[in-house]
């Protein structure tokens, strides 16, 4: 059961990443100012960290959906997911009016209070679902269990009830 | 550890075979992780190189590439330097809201530069490519440059105010460049001279880097007003205070 759980954790968070990659890669100089709409990063490298973003974003994403290095990738989603909540969070603190460009759109929303709670709301269930990977990285229709098929015996104490029949 | 394999119990040489089976499958594993990690790098490196070669932004313009008749950098004042009210305002052809506070204050605004009440600071960005099918916003802001340049700061007014009263729908092909420059000879533009400019999409570079300018400015969205430096977000409360500066 905890295994197809992680499935389900794997897809939502994988997908909801590619969606926003892939929506925000045509449009770099946007990306960019995205970044620099939260006043937080020094200009030197808004640049960079705008043009990163969609990149990473589409990697880590795609490596979830696919169930490859789960454990890694998903540290990797909670710590943007994490930076993610701390920077909508201090634009909202500061009142700054910005869209958080999660999905490539553009333009200040219509009420943007309700926009950053939903935004934070949204980044707190996939904080949960990509902690529950770091937790429990084995799953169901993964590719690690091809690559590393008999891992749970060794790296992997926890148990769960398919590794016991190994 | 010295002892003769031949009198390892069997349970000893069971585990030393485990063990280095295990060892055996540590190695491989890591090898398996390390050309993963490999793959993935290249293909960050890719996407991001695509990413950073897409953006044009802060790239120089040459001479032929900057519209005349500037203001400022990216900026163009209408009105008498007499004036005691300055309206500095960033906008978007293709932005809705925008359309929405031209057609409320837009015709007050021309009377008030006309009677010398106000002078208004036009910070005109294209950031909403991607709300047409064909690149829409920074064509049309294009074409208002060409009309600046060629015909000078009242025509590029006009053209401000046909773009407005024509803004094609979010989502739609936009309107093609031959319209561009009926809108331009509308606003008094000489069509051979416009038109070049419009069909050469000349000025794109200087949109590119005018629309990063706003983001540099603290400037997020379309339409952001400033009367005498004070800061409206909000198209409502920017509209009253527009009318309420101008009466």
């Amino acid at each position: 059961m905890r295994q197809w759980i992680g499935v389900a954790a794997r897809l939502i968070v994988g997908v909801v990443d590619i969606a926003a990659g892939v929506a925000k890669f045509p449009d770099p100089a946007g990306n960019v100012r995205q970044v620099r709409a939260f006043q937080i990063l020094p200009e030197a490298v808004v640049p960079t960290v705008g043009h990163a973003l969609p990149t990473v974003e589409i990697l880590i994403g795609s490596m979830l959906v696919l169930g490859l290095l789960t454990r890694s990738f998903a540290v990797l989603a909670t710590l943007f997911f994490v930076a993610f909540i701390i920077g909508i969070a201090s634009a909202w603190a500061r009142g700054l009016e910005i869209n958080c460009g999660c999905f490539g759109s553009q333009g200040v929303p219509a009420d943007p209070h309700r926009q950053y709670a939903l935004d934070i709301a949204r980044d707190i269930g996939l904080v949960i679902c990509s902690g529950w990977l770091v937790l429990w990285p084995r799953t169901r229709l993964a590719l690690d269990n091809l690559l590393f098929p008999h891992h749970e015996r060794f790296a992997d104490g926890e148990g769960s009830e398919e590794a016991v029949e190994v | 550890m010295a002892k003769d394999p031949k009198k390892q119990s069997k349970s000893e040489r069971a585990q030393a075979l485990m063990r280095e089976q295990r060892r055996k499958e540590r190695t491989r594993n890591l090898f398996v992780v390390a050309s993963v990690v490999v793959a993935v790098l290249i293909i960050a490196g890719v996407l991001f190189f695509v990413q950073s070669k897409n953006d044009t932004t802060g790239k120089a313009v040459g001479a032929s590439g900057t519209p005349s008749n500037l203001s400022g950098t990216y900026n163009v004042v209408v009105g008498k330097s007499s004036a005691p009210t300055t309206i500095r305002l960033y906008e978007d052809l293709q932005c809705p809201v925008c359309r929405a506070f031209e057609q409320q204050v837009g015709s007050q605004i021309q009377s008030a530069i006309a009677g010398g009440q106000v002078k208004v600071d036009y910070n005109m960005v294209a950031f909403l490519d991607r709300s047409s099918t064909t690149a829409y916003s920074s064509r049309a802001l294009n074409a208002a440059m060409a009309v600046l340049s060629t015909a000078g700061s009242d025509a590029f007014l006009k053209f401000h105010s046909i773009a407005y009263a024509n803004q094609p729908a979010e989502g739609s092909a936009g309107v093609p460049d031959s319209t561009l420059v009926d809108w331009a000879v509308q606003a008094g533009a000489s069509k051979s001279e416009v038109t070049p400019l419009i069909d050469g999409n000349v000025y794109h570079q200087w949109v590119v880097n005018a629309t990063d300018q706003m983001s540099k400015d603290d400037v997020t969205g379309t339409p952001t007003v400033f009367i005498n430096g004070k800061k409206y977000t909000s198209p409502a409360q920017a509209a009253a205070a527009v009318l309420a500066a101008i009466k």
